[in-house]
């Protein structure tokens, strides 16, 4: 059960970036979880659930997207989506492919909310 | 109220990648290649260890990190053939690289040829977790069914090579090589597939002649100009 680690990890950049930025109350998390990142998206929502809550002082809501594996031929630069894991160019057939998308958790954006933040910030 | 949208779109392990990837050059810049084994719990691990370390005894020094959830038991295994540490995770289902440097620092940071990774057995979270290796291992051994690497794809599509274990028991199991190496490959059509028994010594030879090529090129051919004329 790694994704306890997956959203420390995630809450502790979130904390950073917000802090860098002015600060202010975050208030939704919107983060992409790939076929192939090896997360169960129930895993991470229910770690963040946990996790959040000791993080951050109001509720903050978590938008998980997630996507499909795709791939690129290195040998014909076909793009396809990447069905049943089978990592095969459909096109050449002969492959190696790189994935281009579905192999990451990725931090897509932080919704904050800085209305107590804003004077100081501007100061 | 005054709300703002931060645009990030990072990969959450961007900086452990960036540790992992400036641990491995230091690594091999001194010339160690850094191997993580993964599998079930139970595939062999260990025991493809010890039989890498007799074979490798007096021509290849080695050190292994061995991450177990409790208990020191293959670290105890593997002491009278090699310097080896034992990381022990305390229930946490894989190891991450700040353990992997602390095993290293208790072991001296030895400048070994091979530095083996015995990772926690489990196929699914330790595919997620750079350590810091040139080489990616998946075992995987004949009792377990050949249909593994469909179940596990990423364990296998991030692996490099892959070792099937316990061949003396494929009489006795309905597993072909035939069928994983097919499952395996249509996931990592450049996988490097072996096939071992530690008990007997089958394959042994094969696999360390394959160290021996990546090492020759990941460790000699890459760094050998810098460092060793």
């Amino acid at each position: 059960m790694h994704e306890r680690s997956l959203v420390q990890t995630l809450l502790k950049q979130v904390q950073q970036i917000v802090a860098d930025d002015g600060g202010g109350r975050v208030k939704e998390i919107q983060v992409q979880v790939g076929d192939l990142s090896g997360v169960e998206p129930l895993l991470f929502e229910a770690a963040f659930a946990e996790l959040a809550a000791n993080v951050f002082s109001e509720e903050c809501g978590l938008l998980l997207e997630v996507v499909p594996v795709k791939a690129e031929c290195s040998l014909c630069g076909q793009r396809f989506e990447v069905q049943n894991y089978e990592f095969l160019c459909p096109v050449c057939g002969r492959g190696p492919v790189d994935v281009t998308q579905g192999d990451q958790v990725k931090l897509m954006s932080i919704t904050v909310d800085s209305e107590d933040m804003v004077e100081g910030v501007k100061s | 109220m005054n709300q703002r949208v931060l645009t990030i779109r990072r990969d959450i392990q961007a900086e452990q990648k960036a540790d992992a990837a400036a641990e491995r050059e230091r690594l091999g810049q001194r010339g160690t290649l850094v191997v993580n084994l993964l599998s079930s719990p139970g595939a062999g691990k260990t025991a493809l260890l010890e039989a890498t370390a007799r074979h490798f005894a007096g021509r290849r020094s080695m050190a292994v990190l061995v991450g177990d959830l409790e208990t020191d038991r293959d670290a105890q295994r593997l002491a009278p053939l090699v310097p080896v540490a034992q990381l022990t995770t305390g229930g946490a289902c894989h190891l991450e690289l700040p353990l992997v440097k602390r095993g290293l620092q208790a072991l001296g940071d030895p400048a070994v040829d091979f530095l083996f990774i015995e990772n926690v057995g489990n196929l699914v979270c330790p595919a997620s977790h750079d350590l810091a290796e040139h080489l990616r291992v998946v075992l995987i051994s004949t009792t377990e069914g050949d249909d593994k690497p469909g179940k596990y794809p990423k364990m296998f599509r991030t692996s490099q090579a892959m070792v099937v274990t316990k061949l003396d028991l494929l009489p006795h199991v309905p597993f072909t090589l035939e069928a994983v190496t097919a499952d395996a490959l249509k996931i990592q059509p450049e996988l490097e597939v072996l096939s071992t028994c530690a008990l007997d010594g089958r394959g042994i030879q094969e696999w360390c002649d394959f160290l021996e090529q990546q090492y020759q090129e990941k460790i000699e051919s890459v760094y050998e100009p810098a460092g060793n004329q």
